[in-house]
């Protein structure tokens, strides 16, 4: 099904169809590599009679929609003050080494975007590690190379 | 370690009930099926009996709250029950544990609140970056849906995106109708106009959980848990310098020093405590020498703090409290919404301030200027992020005076690279900037 | 008196006012005579959102600074600003404080410099020095969001005036706020122009230099210029205005809140084509054609000629009007032309019933309205751009607004804006039964045809309308003063038009008139042409005499705009070339007609006719909107041929808002006017194979025009739509093709 007619679907589910301008916007940005480039964001308000320009206002407002071209795989590194006192920079900076980029950038080749984040919910289980919005728990320095190794073997 | 009573998280011993027909064995949908067979009021009533109050930090009675909301007589329009499942408070992890471990009493206490305050729509907003216990609610979903338990009550579960201000009540309403999350201007407060302008009461996730047992065992039986003014039990998020981090069911009241030392274990590696955020970042910080504070609302009122969402952030003597300061306003100026001024311009000034007293070329008067933006901040905001952020800081500075003044005497950080925090990179540091250019012509 | 709303008394510093209930808190305290700052808080633009926090005061029973701008007082109220609480002053201090953290101090070079709230409120309230010894924000210099506004973002302090005006009043949604937090900042999607009609409201709405106006790089000082209290002729409404002059030129065109009738908006035809008065062809001394083309001529010979060729053609003499004169030029020339030459014949643009007269109401009324409907074959934003806002603030308060036109919400041909008015007269159900018993309900004519409003006002006639004080009815016409046009000439003499055949001599005044088709296919007829109009292209290759003449903005004068509101246009900078009134009186002395040379004299002899001894005071600063009259019936309509049902499409064609002399004068609105497109409805466009963007050939027997596809989910089948500039003489049948 396209994403204009799956946006169709979602309007139903609000009383208000502007409702349905943030599951649409997801449903997009997986639909288009992960970001939301200008024709995406104009497919969005097609299919929900908006401008462009407020589905960018909507979009460039939250955290987890893309404005730039991302990696294939996606890692954000919970900076937050657990994670922090757990040992967060150091499991950041074992990612840099082992992907050989920094934080806040992505790979050439577009395999991987490196990054912190805020908060994830799991400070007890820190440090928490997001790939591609799945959560890894309880991530030390030394389980990174082990992570990046599955990373490129999938 | 006493057995205390698990009330969120009966019958679980330890796991998660995700099969239904597990749940309606152990007698699931009974609080359901007694509250369907009372009066609206009288489902209130009970909430009121049992003295609950807000766990998402307001810590406002909860059946007062749906008392606010007209009944559909007053005010002929739909009502809304919207569930806050945002939690992101730095700290804070106890909803999603919830969610994960018993989301049919979550979703039953949805039912019974729909049932009190008249509602046939709920929302539940949780938060972007909860991927599994989305899926978990939403099968849940299905299958309570699959077994006809509804009982016509529609329950849309609604994906947030990454932005902390949406856990504010009137934001997440914003964010929910589709706009930017920026809070609104109150009154009118959301129980009169509320979603889509509509009657809405807006509780959070072990709020809601909590008034199934409530019904279940009845207000009165509930409120002789915990103590005066903070009824029943509380899920304690425990995390940071301790042995034994995670979420504990644990009655209101209980010390500070059981919650770290006998529950959590104590400091790891024979450090030494050096201070503790009571009720998640937003609330200010407690030394060592408060260790005996009772965890309840009051008590952490006197010790000149507050319960919050009783994330408990645990920080031993590695830490340098000039990076603590940075590095949780670094989280308030990544997330103030932008709306209004003193919150989208103070919280940043207070972070680069901070920096500059951690690299050791701020003077007293640097310091001074800090309180001062921290006062020019604190309640002249439109929603309660920027005085976060105020409060925190000015609590670390003002039990860890020292500390900073010190930073200023020896012209660099004592602890000279060893902190626990110690270069720790913040999101706002590589923030970049969002949105395709503007037309250059 | 009695029955006046609930008053409650509330304390403001030590001052005690009585104000109605549910009366804002920052009007309030202005009653009691003291000022609270404010830079978000605008009314217009919606409920107060308490962003800049400027407006905090202390209230007794408050533990918290509260934003003045987002309460309304309740009885017992006390109040206390920064005059006389230490707390709320340093809340001020404070915001200003944060405020002015990344705002360049650089106004001795920003256009706002001088008339900007944010440096008079710096000055009164803020703190003396900044304590901000970090790096400010720095961003790109100067954007151009569009060809008329650029955008200094490091001057923008976040009020959000500009995007709410677009989002909430013109309803655009194309200015936005983008990003989080610190952040934040204004844009438009993409490289995507701000292309609105009302853009240039952002300007003004801005409380600091983030906005500006491209036309207006000024570096002069406040002090150096004088503001004109004038309105504008862009179309009938008649928005109030005032002209910024600086030596003797137009620097700029800024609102002048007329609560009735614009409310403070203005268009952007109306805001940002004056500088057609600077046009390059604009001609300033008489032209005559001889043997080698046209020639510069002296006004004494250039009267000399009117006057022979005048006489010459005694008795077969058309005059053509454009229908933006004012009433006293129309007069004049009436004066001249049919009581010194008997020449009755006129071509006047399509009028104003007077039938209306018994349903007027204050363009204001539609924000009241519970239900409006509008009839007729043009967009209303394209015939009278404000009219558009009304409507756009009834349905956001709620009123149901029923739109029957080709694009509307209910789908109706080209040319049945007649018959949906006799079907709602006769309508016993739905619609026709609210409008009878709603007591605000306001019917709007839009579009050519309907006798001027002759059908809305029958329909309003039907509904019983004269009764109703709430209710109206109003008729768009396509020029900004047809009616006093029509009534100048009429009252200039009393005889019967007569129809020269063939046509001696064509008088054709100003520039929509020499623009119009209709009016050159005249003067193909015509054996000699007078032609008055600003430019040379106009008449240059068809006339015989040019008379140079004036802009509204260089006119004293009135002109009554579609409410029958009798306006006063007021010269803001001196013609180039002598006035009208002015020389029409010298011509007309010859033809033993005397008329007073100026406006004064005229219009007073006007008013004994036409205004019941109206006085130009009566007129004031804001014009009073004349009472209702009796209901006449009007002309009964000629039932016009049903159109040909052929497999053809029927082409409709729409003056767009920004065309005309004035606005193609003007590069920078060149984004504005119509794009090459032509719309067609998405089954039309199916069945043609044709998509979004699609280059097609737009064909009728013998003319065709290569356009751009254009699918407009709500044009009703078996139409397209063309502005008429890029229709050319594409007939009235026609197909599309992909080409
Ligand atoms: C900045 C900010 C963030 C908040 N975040 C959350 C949150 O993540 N979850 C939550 O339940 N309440 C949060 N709150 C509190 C909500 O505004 C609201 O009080 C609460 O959801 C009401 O539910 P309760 O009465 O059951 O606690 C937040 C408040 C503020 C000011
Ligand atoms: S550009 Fe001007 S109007 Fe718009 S938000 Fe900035 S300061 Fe306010
Ligand atoms: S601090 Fe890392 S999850 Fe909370």
């Amino acid at each position: 099904m396209t994403v204009t007619a799956e946006i169709q679907k979602l309007r139903k589910r609000y009383p208000d169809a502007l409702s349905a301008v943030m599951p649409a916007l997801q449903l997009a940005q997986a639909d288009n590599g992960g970001w939301l480039s200008p024709d995406a964001i104009r497919e969005v308000a097609d299919a929900l009679d908006l401008t462009p320009a407020y589905c960018l206002s909507i979009a460039s407002f939250y955290d987890q929609y893309y404005l730039e071209p991302v990696g294939r795989r996606r890692i954000e590194v919970c900076t937050n003050v657990s994670c922090g006192l757990a040992g967060a920079q150091q499991v950041l900076e074992a990612f840099e080494r082992e992907l050989g980029i920094s934080a806040g950038t992505t790979a050439e080749d577009g395999a991987y975007t490196l990054g912190t984040i805020e908060c994830l919910g799991g400070c007890g289980w820190a440090t928490v590690v997001a790939i591609d919005n799945r959560h890894r728990l309880r991530v030390q320095a030394h389980d990174v190379p082990g992570i990046v190794e599955e990373l490129r073997g999938a | 370690m006493p057995e205390y009573p698990q009330i969120v998280f009966a019958g679980t011993d330890g796991g998660a009930v995700l099969d239904l027909d597990a749940y309606i064995e152990s007698g699931g949908f009974s609080a359901l099926r007694k509250a369907r067979a009372m009066p609206p009021d009288d489902v209130i009533a009970e909430l009121d009996a049992s003295g609950l109050r807000g766990r998402g930090g307001a810590f406002f009675p909860t059946g007062r709250k749906w008392s606010f909301v007209p009944k559909p007589d007053q005010l002929a329009k739909p009502h809304y029950l919207v569930v806050n499942a945002d939690e992101s408070e730095p700290g804070s992890f106890k909803d999603r544990e919830i969610m994960l471990r018993v989301p049919f009493r979550f979703l039953e206490g949805c039912l019974i609140a729909a049932h009190g305050i008249q509602s046939q729509h709920v929302f539940v907003y949780i938060r972007g970056e909860y991927e599994r216990e989305f899926e978990i609610l939403r099968d849940s979903l299905a299958a309570m849906h699959k077994a006809d338990l509804l009982g016509g009550v529609t329950v849309v579960i609604h994906r947030g995106a990454g932005a902390y201000i949406c856990g504010e009540e009137t934001a997440l309403l914003e964010s929910l109708e589709g706009k930017r999350g920026l809070p609104r201007t109150k009154p009118p407060f959301p129980a009169i106009a509320g979603l889509y302008a509509a009657p809405t009461a807006v509780n959070n996730v072990e709020s809601i959980t909590t008034v199934t047992p409530v019904l279940e065992m009845g207000g009165a039986e509930y409120a002789k848990l915990g103590v005066e003014n903070s009824t029943g039990t509380r899920v304690f998020s425990l995390s940071g310098d301790v042995v034994s981090p995670g979420n504990y069911e644990l009655p209101h009241g209980i010390s500070l020093r059981e919650l770290i030392y006998d529950i959590g274990g104590g400091v790891p590696n024979g450090r030494s405590l050096k201070a503790v955020i009571p009720g998640g970042s937003s609330t200010s910080v407690l030394t060592a020498d408060d260790i005996d504070t009772a965890m309840d609302f009051t008590s952490l009122v006197e010790a000149g703090s507050s319960i919050g969402s009783a994330g408990v952030i645990v920080i031993d003597d590695r830490c340098c409290m000039v990076q603590l300061g940075i590095r949780v306003s670094q989280f308030y100026e990544h997330e103030s919404c932008g709306k209004c001024t003193p919150c989208r311009v103070g919280t940043k000034w207070v972070t680069q301030i901070l920096q500059k007293i951690e690299v050791g070329r701020a003077s007293q008067a640097d310091l001074d200027v800090l309180l001062s933006v921290c006062d020019r901040i604190l309640g002249k905001c439109l929603c309660p992020l920027g005085d976060s952020d105020a409060i925190a800081v000015l609590s670390y500075v003002d039990r860890f005076r020292d500390e900073y003044r010190a930073h200023i005497d020896l012209g660099r950080c004592p602890f000279d690279g060893e902190s626990s925090l110690e270069g720790i990179v913040a999101p706002s540091a590589i923030h970049e900037h969002h949105g395709h250019e503007t037309v250059r012509a | 008196m009695s029955s006046g709303p609930e008053l409650v008394s509330v304390t403001v510093d030590d001052r005690q006012v009585a104000v109605p209930k549910g009366t804002g808190l920052v009007e309030t305290a202005l009653a009691a005579g003291i000022e609270i700052p404010v830079f978000c808080y605008e009314p217009r633009l919606g409920p107060p959102v308490g962003a800049c926090r400027m407006c905090l005061v202390e209230i007794e029973g408050m533990p918290k600074l509260q934003a003045g701008c987002t309460l309304t007082v309740t009885e017992g109220m006390v109040i206390s600003t920064s005059a006389t609480s230490a707390k709320a002053a340093e809340g001020q201090e404070a915001t200003l404080e944060f405020i002015l953290v990344n705002h360049p101090l650089d106004c001795p070079v920003c256009d706002k410099g001088g008339e900007c709230p944010l440096q008079d409120l710096t000055f009164r309230y803020g703190p003396g020095n900044t304590r901000m010894s970090f790096a400010k924000i720095t961003v790109d210099k100067p954007i151009p969001v569009s060809p008329l506004i650029a955008l200094d973002r490091e001057r923008c302090i976040l009020c959000y005036r500009c995007t709410r005006f677009s989002e909430d009043v013109a309803e655009d949604g194309l200015l936005i706020a983008r990003n989080r937090g610190a952040h934040t900042e204004i844009a438009t999607f993409a490289d995507e122009p701000y292309r609105s009609p009302f853009s240039g409201n952002v300007v003004e709405l801005c409380p600091v230099g983030a906005l500006t106006s491209t036309l207006y790089r000024f570096d002069a000082r406040p002090w150096e210029i004088q503001n004109v209290p004038t309105v504008c002729t862009g179309c009938a409404v008649g928005c109030n205005t005032s002209a910024t002059i600086r030596e003797g030129k137009v620097e700029r065109i800024l609102s002048r809140n007329h609560p009735e009738v614009d409310r403070g908006w203005l268009c952007d035809k109306g805001r940002y084509s004056y500088p057609h008065l600077c046009a390059e062809d604009r001609i300033t001394t008489p032209l005559r054609r001889g043997p080698k083309g046209l020639a510069e001529i002296t006004w004494d010979e250039a009267l000399d000629e009117a006057e022979t060729m005048l006489r010459g053609s005694a008795g077969s003499i058309v005059t053509a009007f454009s229908g933006s004169e004012t009433t006293e030029i129309a007069y004049a020339l009436g004066r001249l032309l049919r009581a010194g030459l008997d020449a009755h014949s006129a071509v006047l643009p399509e009028s104003t019933s007077d039938v209306l007269e018994a349903f007027r109401l204050p363009l204001s009324g539609l924000a009241e309205a519970e239900i409006v409907v509008v009839v007729g074959d043009d967009p209303v934003v394209e015939r009278a751009p404000i009219v558009d806002l009304w409507i756009k603030e009834a349905r956001r308060r709620g009123a149901e607004v029923v739109v029957c036109s080709p694009t509307g919400s209910v789908p109706t041909a080209p040319g049945a804006g007649a018959k949906t008015c006799r079907e709602l007269a006769s309508s016993r159900g739905g619609l026709g039964t609210k409008l009878r018993s709603s007591e605000r309900a306001v019917l709007i004519w839009s579009g050519p045809g309907g006798g001027g409003g002759a059908r809305i006002a029958e329909l309003a006639h039907e509904l019983g309308f004269e009764s109703k004080p709430g209710c109206g009815a109003f008729h768009l016409a396509a020029a900004a003063n047809p009616r006093g046009v029509a009534l100048g000439w009429a009252v200039a003499a009393d005889a019967d038009e007569t129809n020269p055949e063939p046509i001696e001599l064509l008088v054709v005044s100003g520039d929509e008139a020499a623009s119009n088709p209709d009016v050159r296919a005249l003067a193909e007829q015509a054996s000699r042409v007078i032609v008055l109009t600003m430019f040379h292209e106009l008449a240059g290759g068809w006339a015989d005499l040019i008379l140079p003449s004036t802009g509204a903005l260089e006119r004293d004068g009135t002109s009554m705009n579609l409410e029958g509101r009798v306006q006063r246009l007021r010269r803001a900078v001196p013609p180039p070339c002598p006035d009208e009134l002015a020389w029409i009186s010298k011509l007309a002395s010859r033809f033993a007609v005397d008329l007073p040379p100026h406006f004064p004299g005229v219009f007073a002899e006007l008013a004994t006719e036409l205004f019941r001894d109206l006085a130009l005071d009566d007129l004031g600063p804001h014009a009073p909107l004349p009472t209702r009259q009796a209901y006449v019936a009007p002309e009964p309509a000629t039932t016009p041929a049903p159109p040909e049902e052929a497999e053809a499409l029927r082409l409709h064609r729409y003056r767009p808002l920004f065309s005309g002399p004035a606005v193609e004068r003007v590069p920078e609105l060149g984004f504005q006017r119509p794009l090459r497109d032509v719309e067609l409805s998405p089954a039309d466009a199916a069945t043609r194979g044709i998509s979004n963007g699609d280059a097609v050939v737009v064909r009728s027997n013998g003319t065709s025009a290569t356009l751009h596809a254009r699918v407009n989910k709500r044009l009703i089948q078996g139409v397209v739509r063309i502005a008429d500039e890029h229709a050319g003489d594409l007939h009235p049948a026609v197909d599309v093709v992909k080409a």
